[in-house]
């Protein structure tokens, strides 16, 4: 009796053991750009441009990752030439991410000093689910974006949430042994 | 017989129509040029300095524009951040959260005012006051070094909280002082200490 009670728990254990492992979360900092997070998987760096009829034409810097089939990305748009605009430009592009998308979530998102706002929206054509996250931090829009794809299909996971709000703009409560981002350049 | 019939009901209707004007207030389209926007409202727009306090924006003299027609209260609030421009965004979301906290939120949305290049974002958002004080909605902007807020309180004695009237007022705004009409009434902003 004790003998299968043993095989049926090792046997519980060794199958969760064996489903599809999750990447390891780890924290990042960057010092010049003012912020820390933390996210899974291999990270890789884009570059890009983002455009809207008020802010005009930017860079952007993606910190992209992947994970489960749930999307990570940490966007970084350069509008220091148009940083006294801030409060416009950064609704601007909360009002971009939502548009033409169905609307689950809209609310404050407080950070350290910073008040931003947090969206979620389920994609068009069944494409996924994404939450995001925007600020305006040193002229520059800050913006996390998760995004849950139908391969994955839990649009309740809390990834999500554990990675927008991983954000701080307080180097000080970075993890210690968060990983230093390659500088904007 | 004509003529008395005529009268019989010309009378009552302008008696009525003086009332109600003095009731309810006409509306009057205002430009401020020197803060750049305009607005309407309806009763006599009267102009005074206040105080503002935020974590972020820190202690702040305002500039309040207000009227009040129907019990309803009507107030322009303006506050300059010309060294801190920068920081408008993060401002701005202190001013919505502080007009919402502790409040019942009905409403929370996008505010945007001109359009294509020209567009102003912010917020829109209606809460009830506590103790049954009333219900205020609020439309907040922060544009070219000034935050302004647009409030307006249905107050108990008028007690209809679907009034249309808070809309009207909070969406007359613009930023293109050009779109206030030719008839707008100017008003001077008053100085700050």
């Amino acid at each position: 009796m004790r003998l299968t009670a043993l095989a049926i728990l090792a046997g519980i254990v060794l199958a969760a053991m064996t489903g599809p492992a999750a990447a390891q979360w780890r924290p990042y900092i960057s010092h010049p750009l003012g912020f820390a997070f933390a996210a899974p998987g291999p990270m890789k760096i884009e570059k890009g441009t983002y455009e809207a009829p008020v802010a005009g034409r930017h860079d952007t810097l993606v910190y992209a990752f992947m994970d489960d089939n749930i999307e990570y990305k940490v966007i970084v748009i350069d509008v220091r030439d148009k940083a006294s605009e801030s409060a416009t430009i950064l609704g601007e592009a909360q009002y971009q991410f939502q548009n033409g998308k169905k609307q689950l979530m809209d609310a404050f998102g407080r950070v350290d000093r910073q008040y931003g706002r947090k969206l979620t929206v389920d994609l068009p054509n069944n494409r996924g689910r994404s939450t995001g996250a925007f600020y305006f931090v040193n002229g520059r829009i800050v913006t996390l974006q998760a995004t849950v794809l139908p391969a994955n299909g839990d649009y309740e996971t809390p990834e999500m949430g554990r990675f927008i709000d991983s954000i701080t703009f307080y180097t000080v409560r970075a993890a210690d042994e968060a990983i230093e981002l390659p500088p904007p350049g | 017989m004509r003529r008395w019939m005529l009268a019989a009901i010309i009378g009552p209707a302008l008696v009525m129509g003086t009332l109600g004007a003095h009731a309810q207030g006409a509306w009057r389209s205002y430009v401020v040029k020197e803060l750049g926007f305009a607005f309407a409202a309806p009763g006599k727009v009267e102009t005074s300095v206040g105080t503002f306090r935020g974590a972020i924006a820190g202690p702040r003299q305002t500039m309040i524009f207000k009227s009040s027609a129907n019990n309803i209260e009507y107030r322009v609030t303006v506050m300059t951040f010309k060294q801190a421009q920068a920081e408008g965004a993060t401002i701005l979301g202190e001013r919505t959260f502080m007009f919402q906290e502790n409040k019942n939120t009905l409403m929370d949305t996008w505010a945007r005012v001109e359009p294509g290049k020209d567009a102003v974002y912010g917020r829109k958002m209606v809460v009830e006051l506590p103790e049954g004080k009333g219900r205020t909605m609020g439309a907040f902007y922060f544009t070219k070094g000034r935050l302004i807020a647009l409030e307006a309180t249905i107050l108990p004695a008028n007690g209809d909280y679907e009034s249309p009237d808070p809309a009207r007022f909070i969406d007359s705004v613009a930023f293109n002082v050009a779109r206030a009409g030719a008839g707008a009434t100017e008003l001077q902003a008053p100085k700050l200490e």
